[in-house]
């Protein structure tokens, strides 16, 4: 089995690297040019469909600070193949170096359930989730650049295991059963 | 096993990170013009890799066994620990920066440089309108104060007036009633004595008709008798 390892790898100087996984390979594209247009740090990002990740690549590529998955809410495949990758990880990303993007959210065609079911994995996972428009904003890349900078060490005396305990999502309870602890 | 491996290299890692502080000066020839902020920067950066990965090597070596069911259960009162420490580190290092800031501003204003003079003019300028509140805000306090009473005051008399209200409608109520009781009896009495004088009339009509029939009177020539005779029908025969 070959896992993303988190740190098999020296660390590079100055530099963060995250890898974008979407099924579609669409938004990942403009999302990768938003965040390589930051200039006080080199971010070095890299686009996959799904893991694992070819081993012919293996030694060019550089340790991955950030592990983004791109979720399609219009189509079920997105996150199935997404759910599939998550095995290919290892756990020591789950510590605040995986973080879970969300668009078409609020599509027409959206099934029910699928928000839901993208939150409680995101829940079990204790990883972030950020929810972004198809066109990609400078306050979505914004939101992902800080998650990626605290992730490679960038921000002192803040780890993406100090963050992931800010920012990781919630399921919101049960309105039917109000729970009053 | 894959995870035994990955944690000896892990060490190894780390070993070489923490001797060489970082990467070879030699692999990354084009830094030269890097200043000292960022080289500090950098510094920081490879500190913070470091610590995440003796986290890591830390959490691997304190294995205990114990289900997910039980390690779910204990992980809220783990974060509630963690997040209250947060806070309190937080609050600490908050309350350190004011203390820090109040300093240098103390140590400043003790120079006589124009930053120092400029700052002096600033302060007593806040001293002049805080104080210029106070005064406002006793001034507000008082007349707010005044306001109260007068509008108790208001109250009371509010409350005076429908008192002498209600007393004096009840007099007025009070009054009318002897002087209708008094009114009844005269009328009662004087409706006897209207019914007494009916009779008297009825009775002397009855006689004269009585005389003028027996006489044969012949009252239709005389024109006062005729006159009297026709008014002697309007009342009824009585017995």
């Amino acid at each position: 089995m070959s896992l993303l390892k988190p740190f098999s790898k020296l660390p590079d100087l100055n530099t963060a690297n995250i890898l974008l996984v979407e099924n579609e390979e669409q938004f990942q594209q403009n999302l990768a040019d938003t965040l390589a247009e930051e200039t006080a740090v080199t971010v070095n990002v890299r686009l996959a469909k799904s893991l694992p990740l070819p081993m012919e690549n293996d030694e060019s590529r550089p340790r991955i600070d950030l592990v983004v998955f791109i979720i399609n809410l219009t189509s079920d495949k997105s996150f199935e193949s997404a759910k599939a990758s998550l095995k290919y990880l290892d756990p020591g990303y789950f510590l605040g170096k995986v973080c879970f993007v969300a668009t078409n959210a609020r599509h027409a065609s959206v099934r029910t359930g699928c928000l839901d079911a993208l939150r409680q994995l995101a829940a079990l996972l204790h990883c972030p989730l950020l929810f972004a428009e198809d066109q990609v904003s400078t306050s979505s890349a914004r939101r992902l650049l800080t998650i990626l900078k605290v992730a490679s060490g960038l921000v002192p005396n803040t780890t993406a295991l100090y963050l992931s305990s800010l920012t990781r999502c919630t399921m919101p309870p049960d309105i039917d059963q109000p729970s009053f602890d | 096993d894959i995870p035994h491996m990955d944690n000896t290299s892990l060490d190894q890692t780390v070993e070489t990170v923490g001797q060489n502080e970082g990467p070879a000066a030699e692999d990354y020839p084009a830094q030269e013009d890097t200043s000292p902020a960022d080289m500090l920067r950098i510094k920081q950066q490879m500190a913070n890799q470091c610590f995440e990965m003796t986290v890591q090597l830390n959490a691997g070596k304190s294995k205990r066994p114990c289900s997910t069911s039980q390690a779910e259960r204990e992980l809220p009162d783990c974060v509630s620990e963690l997040e209250h420490v947060k806070t309190v580190h937080f609050n600490s290092t908050l309350a350190l920066h004011r203390i820090q800031m109040w300093n240098a501003i103390a140590e400043k204003m003790k120079q006589t440089d124009p930053d120092a003079t400029d700052l002096k003019a600033v302060s007593a300028r806040c001293m002049a309108l805080c104080s210029q509140i106070k005064r406002l805000q006793m001034e507000t306090r008082n007349l707010q104060d005044e306001i109260t009473e007068i509008q108790k005051e208001r109250l009371e008399i509010k409350r005076l007036t429908h008192e002498k209200m209600k007393e004096t409608q009840e007099l007025l109520s009070n009054k009318e009633q002897p002087d209708s009781e008094k009114y009844k009896a005269l009328l009662e009495k004087g409706q006897v004595n209207v019914e007494t004088y009916k009779k008297m009339i009825i009775m002397a009509q009855n006689v004269l008709r009585g005389i003028l029939l027996a006489c044969k009177v012949n009252w239709l020539d005389e024109p006062n008798l005729r006159e009297i005779v026709m008014t002697l029908e309007d009342f009824p025969i009585s017995d």
